[in-house]
C-alpha cells in the first residue's frame, strides 16, 4: 500500500463553471501499484477523462487528495504540478497533440530537455525511442506528414521520454483505424512488459482487455473494479483478433 | 537552463513556420525605430552645425553692424558680461559673378593672424597671407554655391561697378552666419588692405563688431544695451540664436515630420505587435497547453511567448537603431549622433514592445493545460450588419463571412483599428504631398507671385526698370527693396520687405486679416507676430537704418522666408533713403511663361548688366521630405500587413472546423473562398475607411499647425485630391484583399480535416 504509484482518496470533481453545478467525480478512492495497467472504462461523461486529469494535474480537484509516488499531490500549486509532470507523468491524448511546427525528433526530445538532460543525452534517447517505435526515417518530418498511428507512436515516445512513473493515456486509440490501434496497443503492452505503470482511459471494451485491471466508472463513481487474470500472451491474442 | 533548451527549440520551431510575418514584424518595427532615431537626431541640437562650429571658432554671441568705426563701437567691448570682442571689421558689399550668375557676397576684412574670437577655421587650403595680397578665404556654404574650389579665380564687381579678380586661397568655417543660399549675402574674407584696393570709399562700407559673453543666457540684455548705446550708429544686429535657427530650418521641419510619423507609427506597430502575438497565441494554444502537459509551467510559457516575440520586436529595435544610426551618419556625419536620446528611445520602443507583447503572452501563459479541451470557440451570433446581409439577400457566402468578421470582438477592433492608424498616416503623408505640389504649382500661394526679383546691376535703375516692363512675359512689375530693422526690446533685427505700392499691393497670400491698402500698413508672417508678441491690428515701431518705421499690421501673410520673420509693406512706407531707387523689381510672368528664358533674355537685354535671381520655391527646399514620405508609406504599409496576415491567420484558424460544416452544406470552393476573404474584407475596408476618413479630417489642420510652429503660418495645408485618395483607398483594399485571398483560396482548396482541434 505505501509503495503505491498513484493513490487517491475520495477525489471530488464539480464543475460550477454552469448554471447547474456538473459533479463529474463524486469520490474516487483508486490504488495504483507499481507496473500495474489499467483501463479506466465507463460511457461518455462518465468522468474518465477529468479523473485522468486530476491525476496529472491538469485539471484541478475539487476535494480529496491525490498522492504520486508516496506524496501529496493535490495541495501542489500549478507549476509544482509541472514540476512533478516533467519527471513522473506522461500523458497521451486522444488526438495525440504533437506540437504542429515542431519535427518529430524535437517532439521527442522536448521532455527530455525540460526535464534537464543534456541535448546530448536527449538526443541519444530519442534516436532509442523512434528506433524501438520504428520511426526512426520519419524523425525529420513534421507531425502533419504523419499518418494518424505514426502521430501516436511519436505521441508515446514523448510521454515515455523520461521514463515517467505513470503513464496516463486519454483514448490513445480513439482516433485510429482498427490498424493503427493494433499497432499502439501492442507498444503499450510492451512497454508494459518493460515495467511501465499505465492508466488508460477507454471505452472499447476490447481495448480494455489488454489490460491487467479494469476500472469502470458510471456518473463519477467507480462500479467496478477488477483484476483480468490471464496470462499476457491471452491478452496479445485478444488484440489480434482485432484485424 | 532546461527549459532554456527545451523552449529554445520551441521557439526555433515557430519562427521557422511563420518566417514571413516574422520578417513582416522586425522590418516594421525597424523603420519606425529608424524614423524615431532620425528625428530625434535631427531635432536634437547635435546635428545642428552651429553648436560645433560656434565651439571650434570660439564664436562671438551677439554681432552687429554700424556704418562707422567709432569709440562707442569699441566701448561695447566694456559691457557687463562681455568677456571679448572680435573686430571691428570693415565689410564692404559685393557681387561675386560666377558662370554667369550674380551672387550678392559680403567682403570683409580680417588680418592675416587670425583673431582669437570668432574666428573662421579653415577648412581647405590656408589663411590670408600678406604675400598673397589678391588672395581671399570664402565661406564653406558660399565656396559650395559657387562650385568654388582652391586656387580658382573669384570675379567680384565692387559696388562701384569695378571688377576684380581674387584667387581661392582657403574654404573657412564660421559661426558668423547661416549657411548660403538661406542667409545672404555670402561671406568672404579678404586682408585689410585688399578690401582697401577692393573699395576705397569707406562710406560704402560698415563695420562689425561681434561680442563674445561669459553666460550665452545674458545675450538679451547684452544687445538691448548696445542697441541703447549705439543708437543710431547701429545698422542691423543678431544673436546666436538667430544663427543657430538658421542653420536648423530644415532639420527641423523634417525631424518633426518624422517625429510625428515615427510616434503614430509605433503605436500603430506596438498594435500589429500585439495582435500578432495575441493572434498567434490564440492559434497555439493547444500546443501551448500541450506543452503544460509536458511539464512547462504557466510563467514558462509565458516566458516562453514573451521572448519569442519579444524578441522579434528587440531585434526590430536593434536594426531599427542600426539603420537610423547609418542614416544619420551618412546624411549629418558621425559627431551628430545624440547618444541620450538616441538611447531613450531604444529604452522607450524596447519598453513598448515588451509591454505590446507582455499581455498576449500572459494570457498564453494562462492556458488550462488540457489540450484536448476546445480551444475557446467563438461564440458568434448573427450580428446585426451580417441580419442586414441576409436582410437584403447578399449571397450566403457573403453573409457568412460578414458575420465571421465580428465573432471576436477584440481581435476584429485591433485589425480594423491597426489597418486605421496606417491608413490615417498614409493620408497625412499624402496631404503633405499634395501640399508641396501646391507649393509648386501655386508659388503665389506662398508669397511667391513673382518669380524673378531683378536688381538693376550696372544698370540705371530706371533704364532697368524700362528694361523689365517692356519684356513681353512681364505681366506685372513690383519694385521693391529688402532693409533690416531693429524691432524695439528683441535686440535683434527682422526683415522688412518693401515691395510695390501701398495702393497697388503685391498679392500677398493674406490668410487672416487683409492687404494693406496705404501708406504705414503692413502685413507680417507668423513667425514675426511670435517674435514681436503683437496681433494683427496692434502698431508696431522699428528702426531701419536709425530712422524709425512706425507701421499698423493689418493682416498676416503666409511667409515662408526667414521662418516667418518678416514684415511687408509697401515701399512707400519707408524713408526715401531706404527706397529710392528700389533695390530690385519683383517681376510677376505670364501665365505659362518660362522663367529661364526670361531671365536669359533680360540679361542678353541688359548685356549682363542687370542681376537676375530667380525665387527659391519652398517646394525645392523641402524635395526631401518627399523622400521620407515614400519611406513612411512603405513601413505603414508593412504595419498593415502585418496586421492583415494575423488577421487572415485567425479567421482561417476559426473557421477551419467550419470549412467542413459549409461545404457538407453545399457551398463550393469558390464560395468558401469568398466567406473567408469577406471576413478579413469586410475588416479591412473599415479600417481603410475610418483612416482614411480621419486622415483627411485631420491633415490640413496638422499642417497648418506645422506652418504656424515654424514661421509660415497657417493656411497652406492641402488634403490630398479626391482623385489620389480614392487611388490609395483602392490600392489598400485591393492589397489586402489580394494577401487575404491566398490563404483563404488554399484553405478552400484543401482537403478538410474532420479531427477536432
Amino acid at each position: 500500500m505505501t509503495n503505491a504509484v498513484l493513490k487517491t482518496v475520495n477525489l471530488v470533481k464539480v464543475y460550477s463553471g454552469g448554471a447547474v453545478p456538473v459533479h463529474a467525480v463524486r469520490g474516487v478512492d483508486l490504488v495504483v501499484e507499481p507496473g500495474e495497467f489499467i483501463a479506466v472504462m465507463g460511457p461518455s461523461g462518465s468522468g474518465k477523462s477529468t479523473l485522468v486529469h486530476m491525476l496529472g494535474g491538469l485539471d484541478a480537484r475539487t476535494s480529496g487528495e491525490i498522492w504520486v509516488d508516496g506524496a501529496r499531490a493535490d495541495t501542489l500549486s500549478e507549476s509544482a504540478w509541472a514540476l512533478l509532470r516533467r519527471k513522473k507523468i506522461g500523458f497521451v491524448f486522444q488526438f495525440f497533440n504533437l506540437v504542429a511546427n515542431m519535427t518529430v525528433a524535437d517532439n521527442v526530445e522536448l521532455p527530455a530537455l525540460l526535464a534537464g538532460a543534456s541535448p546530448r543525452i536527449a538526443r541519444e534517447r530519442r534516436e532509442h525511442l523512434l528506433g524501438a517505435l520504428n520511426l526512426t526515417d520519419r524523425a525529420d518530418a513534421s507531425p502533419a506528414q504523419l499518418s494518424g498511428g505514426e502521430q501516436q507512436r511519436v505521441a508515446l515516445a514523448r510521454a515515455l521520454a523520461n521514463k515517467p512513473s505513470v503513464l496516463l493515456a486519454d483514448e490513445p486509440t480513439g482516433n485510429l483505424d482498427s490498424r493503427n490501434t493494433r499497432d499502439v496497443l501492442r507498444l503499450l503492452g510492451q512497454v508494459h512488459k518493460e515495467g511501465q505503470t499505465i492508466i488508460m482511459v477507454t471505452h472499447d471494451a476490447r481495448v480494455a482487455g489488454l489490460a491487467d485491471r479494469v476500472v469502470c466508472l458510471l456518473d463519477g463513481e467507480i462500479v467496478d473494479d477488477g483484476r483480468i487474470t490471464r496470462r499476457r500472451t491471452g491478452t496479445a491474442g485478444a488484440v489480434i483478433d482485432l484485424r | 537552463m532546461s527549459t532554456a533548451r527545451a523552449g529554445g527549440r520551441w521557439i526555433q520551431a515557430d519562427l521557422r513556420a511563420r518566417k514571413g510575418q516574422a520578417a513582416l514584424t522586425v522590418l516594421a518595427v525597424a523603420g519606425i525605430v529608424a524614423a524615431l532615431i532620425t528625428a530625434v537626431t535631427l531635432l536634437e541640437d547635435g546635428t545642428n552645425p552651429w553648436r560645433s562650429l560656434f565651439a571650434q571658432t570660439e564664436g562671438a554671441h551677439v554681432w552687429f553692424y554700424t556704418r562707422d568705426n567709432t569709440a562707442q563701437v569699441a566701448g561695447t567691448g566694456d559691457l557687463d558680461g562681455v568677456t571679448r570682442v572680435a573686430g571691428p571689421y570693415r565689410s564692404a558689399p559685393v557681387t561675386v559673378v560666377q558662370d554667369g550668375k550674380k551672387e550678392p557676397a559680403a567682403l570683409r576684412a580680417m588680418p592675416a593672424s587670425p583673431p582669437q574670437v570668432a574666428h573662421p577655421v579653415v577648412a581647405e587650403g590656408s589663411w590670408l597671407d600678406t604675400a598673397q595680397a589678391d588672395g581671399v578665404v570664402v565661406e564653406r556654404s558660399f565656396a559650395r554655391a559657387l562650385r568654388l574650389r582652391l586656387g580658382e579665380p573669384l570675379a567680384i564687381t565692387a559696388l562701384s561697378g569695378k571688377r576684380h579678380t581674387l584667387y581661392v586661397r582657403g574654404i573657412a568655417d564660421s559661426a558668423e552666419q547661416g549657411f548660403y543660399p538661406e542667409w545672404t549675402p555670402g561671406l568672404a574674407w579678404v586682408l585689410p588692405q585688399t578690401l582697401d584696393r577692393i573699395e576705397p570709399m569707406l562710406g560704402r562700407s560698415e563695420w562689425v563688431t561681434g561680442l563674445r559673453l561669459a553666460d550665452p543666457d545674458a545675450t538679451q540684455v547684452v544687445s538691448q544695451r548696445v542697441v541703447v548705446m549705439l543708437d543710431d550708429q547701429l545698422q542691423r544686429l543678431y544673436t546666436w540664436r538667430e544663427i543657430r535657427a538658421a542653420m536648423e530650418l530644415d532639420n527641423r521641419l523634417l525631424g518633426t515630420l518624422l517625429a510625428l510619423f515615427g510616434m503614430v507609427g509605433l503605436v500603430a506597430a506596438a498594435l500589429a505587435l500585439a495582435n500578432a502575438a495575441g493572434g498567434r497565441v490564440l492559434g497555439q494554444l493547444r500546443d501551448l497547453a500541450t506543452l503544460k502537459s509536458m511539464g512547462f509551467t504557466g510563467g514558462q510559457v509565458a516566458l516562453l511567448l514573451l521572448v519569442e516575440h519579444g524578441a522579434l520586436g528587440l531585434l526590430g529595435v536593434a536594426l531599427g537603431t542600426l539603420a537610423g544610426w547609418g542614416v544619420t551618419v551618412a546624411v549629418l556625419g558621425a559627431t551628430s549622433i545624440a547618444p541620450m536620446p538616441v538611447l531613450s528611445i531604444v529604452a522607450g520602443t524596447a519598453l513598448l514592445v515588451l509591454a505590446a507583447v507582455g499581455l498576449p503572452a500572459w494570457r498564453g501563459g494562462r492556458t488550462p493545460p488540457i489540450p484536448a479541451a476546445p480551444a475557446l470557440p467563438p461564440r458568434g451570433h448573427l450580428s446585426r450588419l451580417a441580419r442586414l446581409a441576409l436582410l437584403v439577400r447578399l449571397p450566403p457566402a457573403l453573409v457568412l463571412g460578414t458575420r465571421d468578421a465580428f465573432t471576436r470582438r477584440v481581435p476584429a477592433f485591433l485589425t480594423a483599428f491597426g489597418l486605421a492608424v496606417p491608413m490615417m498616416m498614409i493620408t497625412i503623408g499624402l496631404g503633405v504631398w499634395a501640399t508641396l505640389d501646391n507649393f509648386a504649382d501655386h508659388p503665389e500661394q506662398v508669397g511667391q507671385h513673382a518669380s524673378l526679383h531683378v536688381g538693376p546691376g550696372k544698370l540705371d535703375p530706371a533704364e532697368a526698370e524700362r528694361l523689365v516692363r517692356a519684356d513681353q512675359d512681364v505681366q506685372a512689375v513690383y519694385p521693391g527693396a529688402d532693409v533690416n530693422a531693429l524691432a524695439p526690446g528683441e535686440g535683434r533685427s527682422v526683415r522688412v520687405r518693401a515691395i510695390g505700392g501701398s495702393a497697388d499691393p503685391y498679392p500677398f497670400p493674406v490668410v487672416e486679416g487683409r492687404k494693406y491698402g496705404e501708406p504705414g500698413e503692413a502685413v507680417a508672417g507668423q513667425g514675426l507676430l511670435d517674435l514681436l508678441g503683437v496681433k494683427i491690428g496692434d502698431r508696431v515701431r522699428l528702426t531701419v537704418g536709425g530712422s524709425p518705421l512706425i507701421v499698423r499690421i493689418v493682416g498676416r501673410a503666409v511667409e515662408p522666408d526667414q521662418d516667418g520673420e518678416v514684415l511687408s509693406v509697401g515701399l512707400d512706407s519707408l524713408a526715401p533713403k531706404d527706397s529710392v531707387p528700389p533695390e530690385f523689381y519683383a517681376l510677376a510672368l505670364r501665365p505659362g511663361a518660362d522663367r529661364g528664358e526670361v531671365a536669359a533674355r533680360l540679361l542678353a537685354q541688359s548685356e549682363e548688366g542687370l542681376d537676375v535671381q530667380a525665387v527659391v520655391n519652398p517646394a525645392d527646399r523641402l524635395a526631401i521630405i518627399r523622400v521620407v514620405i515614400v519611406a513612411m508609406i512603405a513601413v505603414l504599409a508593412l504595419i498593415g500587413l502585418a496586421n492583415l496576415l494575423t488577421a487572415s491567420a485567425l479567421g482561417l484558424r476559426d473557421h477551419a472546423l467550419d470549412l467542413a460544416v459549409l461545404k457538407a452544406m453545399g457551398l463550393t470552393p469558390r464560395q468558401v473562398m469568398a466567406t473567408l476573404v469577406t471576413g478579413t474584407g469586410l475588416l479591412v475596408v473599415l479600417g481603410v475607411a475610418v483612416g482614411a476618413v480621419a486622415g483627411v479630417s485631420v491633415v490640413t489642420g496638422l499642417i497648418d499647425l506645422q506652418g504656424h510652429t515654424s514661421g509660415v503660418g497657417a493656411g497652406i495645408g492641402r488634403p490630398p485630391s479626391a482623385m489620389t485618395l480614392a487611388i490609395a483607398v483602392l490600392v489598400a483594399v485591393g492589397t489586402a484583399l489580394a494577401v487575404a485571398l491566398i490563404p483563404a483560396r488554399r484553405a478552400a482548396r484543401a482537403q478538410v480535416p474532420v479531427t477536432s482541434r
